[in-house]
């Protein structure tokens, strides 16, 4: 059931997101951009943060 | 209708020039700041790892201090429309009110509801149901922003609008053309990248703090590799995007986008130089020092080989049958209001597009009035209406400049930031650290010249083409707008000196004194080791 519902949602959040791609991207370009944008900077800070975990997991590895 | 006090214009332009100022001090970190809390918080939530919960409690802390005092700078601002410029308030409240209500109502009550979750429900929501408050934080103050540059955007562009003879003033007939006014949405995601880029620029510079001293390094590094990343990104975007919104500006306000080129006469493409630096003279309408770089201004600015760029001397004089047409729409403006003629309504709408110019030859009839200007006064008036009909080219030609040079300065040294921060070698790079901790006001700084290029370049003009300045103030004297400018400049200097103690006073206690215990996860602590575990970089001081 608790997968039901987790499927459920992304695939509510995909909808929202192609419903914002093609309203936004018609009418608001810009603000499209901006939510694009900063999900973008979000994730590359994000994943530079995970990438840093994983160096350290590396390095203290390679000191064992 | 009476001229305002040039003085009491002045005053009341100096007045909201300052507390918006002081307030833009504060906006951008609560920008950048909710959108890092929400990235950090994201890491927390994905690694399980306590060290990012501690990072999203710490320089949660340190934006709640910035929120505060933001909160109560940006209050009075929306009075100050009411106090200080009624009559524009009258002219285009219907319209401009809209985006101001919606955004007390709608962003700032969110945004305020969900601090106080943010802060206080660590141990009362569950990790997702409490990333998602903190990210509708950050969506809450971007939102405010939003709305308030809609507004802007209609200062700038208006859009969704048009002027009501019988009642005076701007009536506001389709939202769909406010909200996505080209202006409003590119002024909305440059400043609100700006703001991204104020808030990494501090959390790097802080964690650079740290690592200088030694402290928290785990901490630091982990708070410096974000805001790096995050900070390179969003500089590359606010760059991009400056771009593209100047080419709006050269479409739409051509005086402002000439006045940052500090451009006199229409260019010659292609050759045109674009100016690095020059010494415009507003009296004399010429540069008196030009460097420049020759082939550049017209690639630049019109995005093309072969454009002339309009210079000032030429906007002004083609701005003459604007006068001459919105002279007829004043007075036949007037008769309309005495008569209420077909006729008259008739004149009026025939050159209703230039109305705003005839208010600019307002000020130069006999007794202010437009019916009193003959044909011998007319080449005259229209010199004179035209001469105060482009911006103030010094203001604006260097406040670009600057508020330019400092963004091409955050693509390098968050470049070198990034770059340093992924090789974790930035503990051979001191100068590196100490150059990000001395930065941290520099993007703040960045966005105030930005701010200052968008209005001042926007004169004489409170509502573009539509409404000018000096008559949108309110009738006040000067002795009050000196006494409530007095007492603006010291409260808000209060503020900021509130706000520069306590995060000082913070950032230097760092997470463990917050009451953020930092170290205690066994994780983090053997993990931590190995990056700043040269000899000698702990004790050493680069300070």
């Amino acid at each position: 059931m608790g997968t039901i519902v987790k499927f459920g949602a992304l695939a509510a959040v995909i909808v929202f997101a192609l419903f914002l791609a093609v309203v936004a991207g018609d009418y608001g370009p810009w603000y499209f951009a901006w939510l694009v944008g900063t999900t973008m900077i979000i994730l590359i800070s994000v994943a530079g943060a995970v990438m840093f975990e994983t160096q350290l997991t590396i390095n203290e590895d390679r000191r064992l | 209708m009476p001229l305002i006090d040039p003085n009491v214009v002045d005053l009341s332009r100096l007045q909201f020039a300052l507390t918006a100022l002081y307030h833009f001090l504060f906006v951008p970190l609560t920008l950048g700041l909710t959108i890092m809390l929400a990235a950090m918080e994201t890491v927390y939530v994905i690694t399980g790892k306590q060290v990012y919960k501690d990072m999203t409690h710490f320089w949660g802390k340190l934006f709640g201090i910035n929120f505060a005092i933001g909160v109560a700078t940006g209050l009075t601002m929306e009075f100050e429309f009411g106090t200080n410029w009624s009559m524009y308030s009258h002219f285009v409240g219907d319209v401009f009110g809209t985006p101001l209500a919606i955004e007390g109502l709608m962003a700032f009550f969110m945004e305020s509801t969900f601090v106080g979750l943010m802060f206080f429900g660590w141990d009362r929501l569950s990790k997702p149901a409490h990333l998602a408050v903190t990210y509708l934080v950050a969506l809450g103050s971007n939102l405010s922003a939003l709305w308030i540059l809609v507004a802007n955007g209609f200062m700038q562009n208006p859009q969704g609008a048009s002027f009501d003879p019988d009642t005076m003033r701007m009536q506001f007939n389709d939202f769909t053309a406010l909200v996505f006014s080209p202006d409003a949405q590119a002024k909305f995601v440059h400043t609100s990248i700006a703001g991204f880029v104020a808030g990494a620029m501090f959390v790097m510079g802080i964690s650079a703090y740290y690592m200088l001293r030694g402290r928290h390094r785990e901490f630091a590094a982990r708070s410096f590799r974000m805001a790096a990343l995050f900070g390179l990104v969003s500089t590359l975007a606010v760059v991009t995007l400056g771009d593209a919104l100047g080419r709006l500006d050269y479409l739409v306000q051509p005086t402002k986008i000439a006045a940052m080129e500090g451009l006199w006469h229409t260019s010659t493409p292609p050759s045109a130089p674009w100016l690095i630096a020059a010494l415009p003279n507003d009296a004399t309408q010429s540069n008196s020092m030009e460097i420049g770089v020759p082939y550049v201004l017209t690639p630049l600015v019109a995005h093309s080989l072969n454009t002339p760029i309009p210079g000032l001397i030429d906007l002004e004089q083609a701005n003459v049958p604007r006068v001459d047409n919105g002279i007829k729409a004043i007075a036949a403006l007037q008769q309309y209001g005495e008569t209420h003629s077909a006729t008259s309504l008739a004149t009026f709408k025939q050159y209703e597009n230039d109305m705003g110019y005839g208010f600019l030859a307002q000020r130069y009839a006999p007794n202010q009035d437009v019916n009193l200007i003959t044909p011998a006064l007319l080449p005259s008036v229209e010199q004179q209406a035209v001469k105060d009909s482009i911006p103030n080219v010094f203001v604006t030609f260097w406040s670009f400049r600057i508020m330019m040079v400092l963004g091409f300065y955050f693509v390098a040294i968050f470049a070198f930031a990034a770059y340093y921060s992924l090789k974790n070698q930035l503990e051979k790079h001191p100068m590196l650290l100490k150059l990000c901790m001395w930065s941290i006001p520099a993007p703040i700084l960045a966005t105030e010249f930005g701010w200052v290029t968008a209005e001042a370049g926007r004169q004489p003009w409170t509502v573009y083409g539509w409404l000018p300045t000096f008559q949108s103030a309110s009738s006040h004297d000067v002795g009050y707008m000196i006494f409530s400018l007095a007492g603006f400049a010291l409260l808000y200097s209060a503020f900021i000196a509130a706000e520069l103690y306590l995060m000082f006073k913070f950032a230097r206690l760092g997470p463990d004194e917050h009451g953020v215990a930092a170290h205690h996860s066994p994780v983090d602590a053997s993990i931590a080791a190995p990056i700043f575990a040269k000899p000698g970089f702990a004790n050493k001081s680069w300070e």
